[in-house]
């Protein structure tokens, strides 16, 4: 039947070429393109109405197609609202569509801003639009994915306003990076940090601080969606870059038509929420240190232009006061967009240009050194409060300066807080620039060229001043400044031609060839009068005043990578049942050794749609099942194959260790993941309700570790070999739906789950003569602490280890005691690989659970999201740390007590002070607090009123809401947020070492269209 | 057409992109450090590696290091200094609670810093510039014999190898080698010994390669004055070798490295108050009126007039809620005097060598002179060495002895004096009191340089020194017979554990600080 059918057409078609007779019967062409942003629509289904004559739009959203006037022409695209044209005189029909705004989007930006059919995609991927982003606006955008995606998890920094933000997609699998690619505009983003803590103690160089990311500088009213690609599968075409998935970032851009602006500000207050059990005094004493946080987001933006050329220019500044008194954050963004189509749209150009910069005092650290709330927490006093040493300083007349008062001795972790707020205070210093060019022509019907360049630069810039009578371990006696500036600057360009030649109207084929340039850039210089070198005069912070001997260290450092791809990347579809999709990218880095710096990586991809195959019946609206396999391989860092000795200033001469370098004989290679994913997605009841269920299991394997080596052999105590295999597995499903729609009143849900299990296969194992396996690999070295966390073969990434009570058999800790009945000492049990401490769980959650609602009654709306993590544990290093400075914990000054047993195993009763005194401080028995990780929050909460205003208004729309972040916990066992963590890479996973508390806010949300 | 031309060009550009991958590891290293062919300038990439090697065979920085390297070992078994804080509660290296983590850097200290560098020079002069070699032997030796005292077995003649890697020589095998390299110094120097090429990165003796003799012979004498109880021919041998070439005569031919670097003792005693005086050197220099006390030590801080030290080994004591309430107690007691904490960090002076050709002259070596000449030089040049005044006096007392000891904070720790020996040279004392003479005054002499002070102790038995107060050793180490060595450390464990454990089968028994050193032989010193 078929068959005949195509015969049919194509017998017409040769008639329609060789006679004229058929005159009535012409080729119509036209440009598909989508309303919301302009973007062409590839994949439209083009059917003359009442016959079997059909085509499909290309990659540009270009058909052709064969009608007589009168015609109906229907264009019909999945989760959009089918058109209907009648054919007239004109032979040129373009068409737009709009998004059926209950459904998911059809098209997905996929790698490289390509853009393709949501049913062909042969891998996971999932959008979320703007006005879902910014229903509760947040000052890194990155904040409002939580929960609103499967297998994404958002840990949020504990560093106060202008934080960074780590992301794991699909649990971690690497020792060196985890976190995804981010993508604007089909263009690699550089998320460069100046450095994350990782030391429990914290810095003593400036503090435990969070360098910040290049997310906290985006205007996040510029974001018209995300797409979150969250496999290597999705990811491939970006090469290493993207092996921990990728964010895809599509902005706005300017829109044909009259001039439009929309103003939106945004105030909320924030106040310190969730915090260990202080006893009452200290609890007021903690209140009245903390103040009340308050943001303030003011976003403008104006769009507009002609069919030829569209303006989109958008300005917005941010103004907020953290918890911490003293700590602020001034940012301000700027971008312009300019998208023209020339030649017949032909050309199409688009140009845009974004600055940013951001200023934040007393950026909040963690750990002990620079950290104010050491000393908020540990002040007690019977007859002072803590406010009494606002007055941080008084006279010193030996010195005739103003030196640091505090109720007690200081000492290298306990300060006057306010001293350190005013006198050890810090400011960072950040810009941001991006710009970008994209030149696209389309030669003919199947063959695109375009070209883009961009520009990005991050600049963090950091400095701490530390006046004199600080604590000497931090400065010596006339103070101490630090200065760390960076300069990152990555220059990227593309040339990618889009291939769409018509095979048969059976197969499709959509083909990409490209190469592309990287080149990376970093510049560091690092200047700290130190702890032991110093200032010639007190109190003067610049670099003349340096004493100038090797305690005091000027650093530069520059490193420059390049990376060449070549990549290519095929979808044949078969009569949109079956579309195969197939990868390939060649790397060339410079990181790697000369000899062996290429290195190649597939991908491939099938999705067979159910619904088109099989009748499924009218319920079942679209279904379809996917597999796919990648492998991704991913180049270190620079300057790790043939590192030079480095200078110490000052007459230090070289450094006297070897530098780390490969393990003699042995030749670096690129990590490499192996990744397999399937899933099926299903919608049903005329794409009322879906579901969307995915399974993967990826393998990361040759880790480029850094391994000590016995000092004997002579290549230095550490060395690098490749080397491991860690695995990750997973189920992710999504399930969404409008279960009431009326013409008043709506209720769409949706609800996001995953599941992540880790384990680590193997570690350091090798037979190289001279290099030992590892028993453990630490990604949280204790140090003089007593928080660990460590890779051990058969456990999984982020298991923590903590100094463990020893107890009995019925759980009683076993102490020795004093004769007069107080504890001498607690035992300690330690039962494993890892020296001194044992494992009390792992920091990562066993499934993730998050529930999004829309509720519409007429121009009201409600949304809310809570936001589960299920599973995991962390530990609250700041209860053991108060209790072991102070009685300030509530059950230490309940007189309470605590059963124990002595060495001979007879029981005996203590008192909670005593116990608690003995298990905390910063070495303490970290076992003892351990809590489950488990919580669900109500993340997020709006409630809008859209005020709709006539034509003739000066105002088009008005929209006004109340908004909360972080309202609650209908869940919590830990005494801080276990959503919060201290560093966004490796290090401090599942500790708070304190961090400042997690705050909730509540705000108001008013937006202005013009 | 037109298109297949510009396809054809991206392709090419393609090619370009490729073609041009070949030179990228150029990009691939920080400019700001130092390469190879930049260190050439000047001969920096043999020159600069001296001045590591110079400061870590007793490390100047960071302090830290140095105080786990030294300070918390051998400076105070050595009877010389104590911390006044009972760290870790008191259960530490000092109440032999062997702190494993502390004493890795007694071994790797030498091995990152002196070995790899010494070896690197090697490579590279060995046999063009052996004069640059040989200075780099001497200084190995200098700094691995200390660490073959405090473990025993090290890994010496094996360093560097990958076919060999981590493999132990036992201590008498790596004494061998000790000689062996010595013996390769001062052919090398002897081979152009007027070569200004040291000149520019001499920390010790300005260029003058004599000098670098001088000193490989006195090390010789020393390392075989070591050996001479478990070894006596091999010692004698390489005894009368060292004094047939020449050693140290007089105080300018001391061995000294000067950098611009504050003494890593001037760290731990002036900013952190976390060294003072031992019991034992209060015992002895106040007992003897020694006015080196005053170049030594400053007066206690909270006993105005008075120089006081604190007894080995304190636990944290009765009374005290924490290791800074003990502290506060004790950090008033005697620091160190400025001058000891010069940027001069001291490693083998000529009032050593006097008193090693003492003893030599007592065990019949020839070409060691007289026993009390030489005896009384060891004095007289250490005097003139701290500025000190009335040596002769000194050397003619026969009444002073070592004085009882009186802890004022806590009186449970106070001692009586554990010898009765007098400074003046009785040439009718036995050799066994000779010897204590000799040893005791050598002692007194290369302050602060503990690690030769324990190992002499060691060997000898000498000078008597106060015991630890608390011993937490668990019974492995007896009190009165003292900590005899550190066992293997950590990292050597973790890394060579093959190699370690055929390091063990070398020593006298287990591995532990209660097993003798080779030379350590626990007999007569007769």
């Amino acid at each position: 039947m078929k068959q005949n059918l195509r015969l049919t057409l194509f017998v017409m078609l040769l008639f329609s070429s060789l006679q004229s007779t058929f005159a009535q019967e012409r080729e119509i062409t036209g440009t598909v393109t989508s309303k919301a942003d302009n973007m062409p629509l590839p994949g439209v289904n083009v059917l003359v109405v009442g016959t079997t004559s059909g085509t499909q739009t290309d990659f540009n959203g270009n058909y052709s197609i064969t009608a007589s006037q009168g015609d109906q022409l229907s264009f019909s695209y999945l989760g959009m609202t089918t058109v209907t044209i009648t054919v007239d005189n004109s032979n040129v029909i373009d068409v737009q569509l709009e998004e059926d705004a209950e459904q998911l989007s059809a098209v997905v930006v996929t790698a490289l801003g390509i853009k393709k059919s949501r049913s062909s995609l042969t891998y996971a991927a999932q959008d979320i639009n703007a006005k879902e982003l910014n229903k509760v606006k947040q000052t890194n955008p990155i904040n409002s994915l939580s929960g609103k995606v499967s297998g994404l998890v958002v840990t949020r920094s504990a560093s106060g306003v202008g934080g960074s933000v780590k992301v794991t997609l699909r649990g971690n699998a690497s020792i060196g990076n985890n976190q995804p690619l981010y993508v604007v505009d089909g263009i690699p983003l550089l998320n460069p940090t100046a450095g994350q803590p990782s030391d429990t103690f914290g810095d003593i160089n400036g503090g435990n601080r969070d360098g910040g990311d290049a997310m906290s500088m985006i205007n996040p009213d510029n974001i018209e969606s995300m797409t979150v690609l969250k496999g290597a599968s999705a990811s491939a075409l970006y090469g290493s870059a993207g092996l921990n998935g990728v964010i895809l970032i599509t902005t706005k851009k300017g829109r044909e038509g009259g001039f439009a602006v929309n103003f939106s500000t945004n105030l909320t207050v924030e106040s310190a929420a969730y915090m260990m059990d202080f006893n009452d005094e200290t609890q007021s004493n903690v209140d009245d240190f903390y103040d009340n946080g308050v943001t303030n987001i003011n976003s403008l933006n104006i769009s507009g232009g002609t069919k030829n050329a569209q303006t989109y220019f958008s300005y917005s500044n941010t103004n907020a006061s953290g918890i911490l008194p003293t700590n602020d954050l001034t940012q301000h963004t700027f971008n312009i967009r300019e998208t023209a189509q020339l030649f017949d749209d032909k050309l199409s150009v688009s140009a845009s240009f974004n600055a940013s910069t951001q200023k934040i005092n007393n950026r909040p650290v963690s750990g002990l050194y620079f950290n104010p709330l050491v000393g908020a927490y540990a002040f007690q006093s019977d007859t002072e409060k803590l406010s009494d040493y606002k007055t941080f300083e008084e006279y010193d007349p030996n010195r005739n300066i103003m030196a640091q008062r505090w109720f007690r001795g200081t000492s290298d972790i306990e300060q006057n807080p306010y001293w350190i707020l005013n006198r050890n205070a810090s400011e960072d210093s950040n810009k941001k620039l991006l710009a970008n060019v994209n030149l696209a022509y389309t030669f003919n019907d199947w063959l695109t060229v375009q070209s883009r360049g961009t520009y990005d630069q991050s600049l963090l810039n950091f400095e701490r001043k530390i006046y004199a009578t600080t604590e000497l371990t931090l400065a010596p006696a006339n103070g101490r400044y630090i200065v760390n500036n960076n300069d990152f600057t990555q220059l990227y360009g593309d040339l990618i031609a889009t291939i769409t030649p018509k095979i048969s109207d059976d197969l499709s084929l959509s083909a990409v060839v490209g190469m592309s340039t990287t080149r990376n850039t970093t510049e560091r210089f690092t200047a700290d009068s130190g702890t032991n070198g110093g200032l010639q005069y007190a109190n003067v912070f610049s670099f003349q005043n340096f004493e100038g001997n090797p305690q005091v260290s000027f650093t530069q450092n520059s490193y420059e990578t390049r990376t060449s791809s070549i990549f290519t990347s095929a979808t044949l579809g078969y009569q949109e049942k079956l579309f195969l999709d197939v990868t390939a990218r060649n790397d060339w880095s410079s990181t790697l050794p000369a000899s062996d710096n290429s290195f190649f990586y597939p991908s491939f991809g099938l999705t067979g749609i159910l619904s088109e195959m099989f009748d499924l019946g009218t319920n079942v609206s679209f279904a379809k099942v996917r597999a796919s396999y990648a492998e991704v391989g991913n180049a270190f860092g620079a300057d790790q194959i043939a590192r030079n000795r480095s200078i110490i200033f000052g007459g230090g001469g070289v450094s006297s260790a070897e530098p780390i370098n490969p393990f003699p004989g042995t030749t670096p290679k690129p990590e490499r993941q192996k990744s397999f994913e399937i899933g099926t997605e299903w919608r049903f009841a005329n794409n009322r309700y879906g579901i969307e269920i995915g399974y993967y299991s990826t393998n990361t394997t040759d880790q480029f570790f850094t391994v000590p080596v016995s000092s004997t052999v002579g290549v230095g105590p550490l060395a690098n070999i490749n080397s491991g295999d860690i695995s990750n597995k997973g189920f992710e499903a999504t399930i969404f739906g409008t279960p009431i729609e009326n013409d008043n009143f709506k209720w769409r849900t949706a609800i996001n789950f995953a599941s992540n299990k880790n384990k680590v296969i193997k570690l350091v194992d090798t037979d190289i003569e001279g290099v030992n396996s590892l028993d453990n690999f630490a990604l949280s070295a204790p140090g003089v602490n007593t928080f660990g966390s460590y890779l051990v073969e058969g456990g999984s990434f982020g298991d923590i280890y903590a100094l463990v009570v020893d107890r009995d058999a019925n759980g009683r800790p076993i102490v020795d005691l004093n004769p007069d009945g107080t504890i001498s000492s607690i035992q300690a049990r330690d039962d494993d690989s890892v020296p001194t401490l044992d494992k009390v769980g792992n920091a990562n959650p066993d499934f993730s659970l998050g529930w999004n609602n829309s509720f519409t009654y007429k121009s009201f709306s409600l949304d809310f999201l809570i936001d589960g993590k299920f599973g995991g544990e962390t530990v609250s290093m700041t209860e053991g740390i108060v209790e072991g400075l102070s009685n300030n914990s509530q059950r230490k000054t309940s007189n309470g007590t605590v059963e124990v047993v002595d060495l001979d195993g007879n029981q005996a009763t203590v008192s909670a002070q005593d116990y608690y005194g003995k298990t905390g401080g910063r070495n303490g028995f970290t076992g003892e607090y351990v809590y489950s990780a488990t919580n669900v929050r109500l993340a997020e909460f709006a409630l809008g009123y859209n005020f709709t205003m006539g034509e003739n208004s000066f105002f088009n729309n008005i929209r006004a809401s109340l908004v909360g972040n972080n309202l609650f916990f209908f869940y919590k066992d830990a005494p801080h947020d276990p959503n919060v963590s201290l560093s966004t890479g490796n290090a401090l996973q599942g500790v708070d070492v304190l961090g400042l508390p997690s705050t909730r806010s509540v705000g108001l949300n008013l937006n202005l269209t013009f | 057409m037109k298109n297949t031309n510009k396809l054809l060009a991206c392709l090419a550009i393609v090619g370009l992109v490729s073609s041009s991958c070949s030179n990228l590891e150029d990009y691939n290293n920080n400019p700001r450090d130092i390469t190879q062919e930049q260190l050439e300038v000047d001969f920096q990439h043999v020159g600069s590696k001296y001045k590591p090697i110079f400061e870590s065979i007793y490390q100047y920085t960071p302090a830290w290091s140095y105080q786990l390297q030294q300070n918390l070992n051998a400076d105070t078994y050595s009877g010389y200094m104590t911390p006044p804080r009972p760290f870790v509660a008191g259960a530490n290296n000092t109440t032999y609670n062997l702190v494993t983590g502390w004493n890795d850097f007694i071994w790797t200290v030498p091995y990152n810093n002196v070995m790899n560098n010494v070896k690197s020079i090697t490579d590279l002069t060995e046999t063009e510039l052996p004069t640059l070699n040989g200075v780099a032997l001497i200084l190995k030796v200098a700094a691995m014999h200390r660490v073959a005292d405090v473990f025993g077995p090290i890994v010496y003649t094996n360093f560097g190898s990958i076919e060999k890697a981590g493999v132990y020589d036992s201590q008498q095998e790596a004494y061998n080698a000790f000689f062996t390299d010595l013996d390769t110094a001062v052919e090398g120097l002897m081979s152009d010994i007027d070569s200004p090429a040291f000149a520019a990165f001499d920390l010790s003796y300005g260029g003058n390669l004599q000098s670098w003799v001088t000193l490989a012979n006195s090390l010789r004498l020393r390392l075989a004055i070591r050996i001479s109880k478990v070894d006596p021919a091999k010692a004698k041998a390489e005894g009368e070798k060292a004094l047939s070439q020449g050693v140290m005569t007089s105080n300018g031919d001391s061995f000294f490295v000067n950098s611009v670097l504050s003494h890593p003792l001037s760290v731990i005693d002036n900013s952190w108050g976390d060294i003072r005086m031992n019991a034992s050197m209060e015992s002895i220099l106040s007992g003897y009126g020694d006015s080196r006390m005053q170049s030594y030590f400053d007066e206690a801080v909270d006993y105005p007039g008075s120089y006081k030290g604190i007894r080995n080994g304190l636990p944290l004591q009765a009374g005290y809620a924490d290791e800074l309430a003990q502290k506060a107690d004790y950090i008033g007691f005697s620091g160190m005097n400025d001058g000891v904490k010069t940027s001069s960090v001291q490693l083998m002076t000529a009032s050593e060598v006097y008193f090693l050709k003492a003893e030599a002259a007592l065990r019949g070596w020839a070409g060691a002179g007289d026993a009390q000449s030489n005896y009384e030089m060891g004095i007289t040049t250490s005097f003139d060495q701290r500025g000190a005044s009335g040596a002769s006096a000194y050397i003619m007392d026969n009444t002073s002895v070592p004085s009882d000891y009186v802890d004022p904070v806590n009186a449970a720790n106070n001692a009586l004096a554990l010898s009765t020996a007098t400074v003046a040279w009785n040439a009718g004392d036995n050799n066994e009191m000779k010897l204590e003479k000799i040893i005791t005054q050598k002692w007194i002499a290369m302050f602060p340089e503990g690690q030769e002070a324990w190992s002499e102790f060691r060997r000898t038995g000498y000078p008597k020194i106060f015991p630890v107060v608390s011993n937490q050793s668990g019974g492995v180490i007896d009190t009165d017979i003292q900590i005899r060595r550190i066992p293997f450390v950590d990292s050597e464990l973790s890394t060579n554990a093959a190699g370690v454990a055929d390091a063990i089968s070398l020593l006298n028994g287990p591995d532990n600080g209660a097993t003798r050193l080779w030379w350590d032989t626990g007999g007569s010193n007769f």
